[in-house]
């Protein structure tokens, strides 16, 4: 009586144990809230809000706008322009894409978009400045921040971003390239260090659309 | 009064009678409260919430069921031999709680957060109640695994060189595992001696009731 109590208990314990695991990681293949984020965003594209933001020019646009059909597919990276790490690792991915998008005569179809989530600091003159340091060509690759600060977690939220303030004056914070696709859904996310992959899979899901 | 080397984990409070502890009755539940009001503090560091809130809530159940006394054991044990279903569900619940995404969503989901301080709690009070119906063959295989497998996380955690959650800072993933190898160390040490004695492993002594 007491094994089949215990046997029964301990099968069941292993059941929902399974359940709550592959839940977590989605199906056992992701351990970090990146991957799971990457996983989700493949099953389960999102969509834009509609939220002002600004330019490196002071053009005042709508995140939505990203999110209408369009015949662009747009790799998006978050970032503060005073980071001295991860996002760097992103702008020079970026830079590495605009070159790629120049050698393979890609402009019409792909673009960059580089969201600050530091809008005190990177007004639109301070994006400027950023765009020149990276080579950034405007009409391939747009700087932005959020028009108004409490818009600010509304424009983290798709993207799964969390910020740490490291009580520098900066922040800490999860990166990714992220790309929002023709019909203007963020669907994908790669590792802010893999642009190549995040190129080839584009290459390649063209090539299987064409 | 002769020691007792009954393989009883940590020595105290199970070498003392039941009445000699009694008077900490309050104590768990200060504990708790006490961990609540701490809370932000534990869970703004990495290693705070790994190497100090998780394994105070599995005290706090521990102390809980030793101040139950044998009554809780005997409720337990009809789906609990040899405290098996009590072992099961602390090793799940380690494991479970080790999985960096599910960290992250105990710091962002208050469901998820609730789960986790309940699901350490309850493995506290289980293994706290039914430890010692454990015979040492079935504690040392599950000492070993759960000891082994904290070690390696640990170190994982120690050399991982992307951000494994995103509310900790990737700077805190050293400590966080020095704290995970620390614990399994420190448990796997407290229980030794008392194991080898009960067996008598070392063949010195005659054997007493393991």
């Amino acid at each position: 009586m007491r094994w089949r109590g215990t046997a029964l208990c301990v099968g069941l314990m292993i059941v929902v144990a399974l359940a709550a695991f592959s839940h977590v990681t989605r199906g056992f293949s992701a351990v970090t809230s990146d991957g799971v984020r990457r996983v989700d965003l493949e099953q389960s594209p999102r969509t834009l809000p509609s939220l002002p933001l600004v330019d490196q020019d002071g053009t005042v646009f709508s995140l939505a706008d990203y999110g209408a059909h369009s015949s662009y597919t747009t790799i998006v990276s978050l970032v503060y322009t005073h980071c001295m790490t991860v996002c760097t690792t992103a702008a020079s991915g970026q830079a590495f894409l605009q070159q790629e998008i120049k050698a393979r005569g890609l402009g019409a179809r792909l673009r960059l978009l580089t969201l600050s989530f530091d809008p005190v600091r990177d007004s639109p003159s301070a994006l400027s400045r950023y765009a020149d340091s990276l080579g950034a060509d405007s009409a391939l690759w747009r700087m932005a921040t959020v028009v108004h600060r409490r818009d600010l977690a509304e424009m983290l939220a798709p993207f799964g971003i969390v910020l740490i303030p490291d009580g520098l004056g900066g922040y800490s914070h999860n990166a990714a390239l992220f790309v929002i696709d023709e019909q203007g859904r963020l669907s994908r996310a790669y590792d802010v260090d893999r642009p190549d992959l995040a190129l080839a899979d584009y290459l390649h899901t063209r090539k299987a659309v064409r | 009064m002769k020691p007792r080397h009954d393989g009883a984990f940590p020595p105290w409070p199970a070498g003392r009678n039941l009445a000699d502890i009694q008077w900490m009755a309050w104590m768990p539940g200060v504990l708790l409260a006490a961990l609540a009001l701490a809370r932000p503090w534990l869970e703004s560091h990495m290693a705070r919430h790994m190497g100090l809130e998780l394994p105070l809530l599995f005290m706090v159940g521990w102390l809980a069921a030793r101040l139950a006394g044998p009554r809780l054991t005997r409720a337990l044990d009809p789906w609990n031999a040899h405290g098996l279903s009590a072992l099961v569900f602390g090793a799940l619940a380690m494991a479970f709680w080790m999985v960096p995404a599910a960290l992250d969503m105990a710091v962002l989901n208050p469901l998820m957060g609730t789960i986790k301080v309940g699901a350490w709690l309850l493995a506290g009070l289980l293994l706290g109640a039914s430890w010692n119906r454990s015979g040492l063959v079935v504690q040392a295989f599950f000492l070993f695994n759960g000891c082994w497998m904290t070690i390696a996380v640990g170190l994982v955690y120690q050399q991982a060189s992307s951000q494994l959650c995103s509310v900790y800072l990737p700077d805190e993933q050293w400590s966080a595992g020095a704290a995970m190898v620390f614990w399994a160390v420190a448990v796997f040490t407290l229980w030794l001696p008392g194991a080898v004695r009960a067996s008598n492993l070392l063949g010195d002594g005659p054997a007493r009731r393991g």
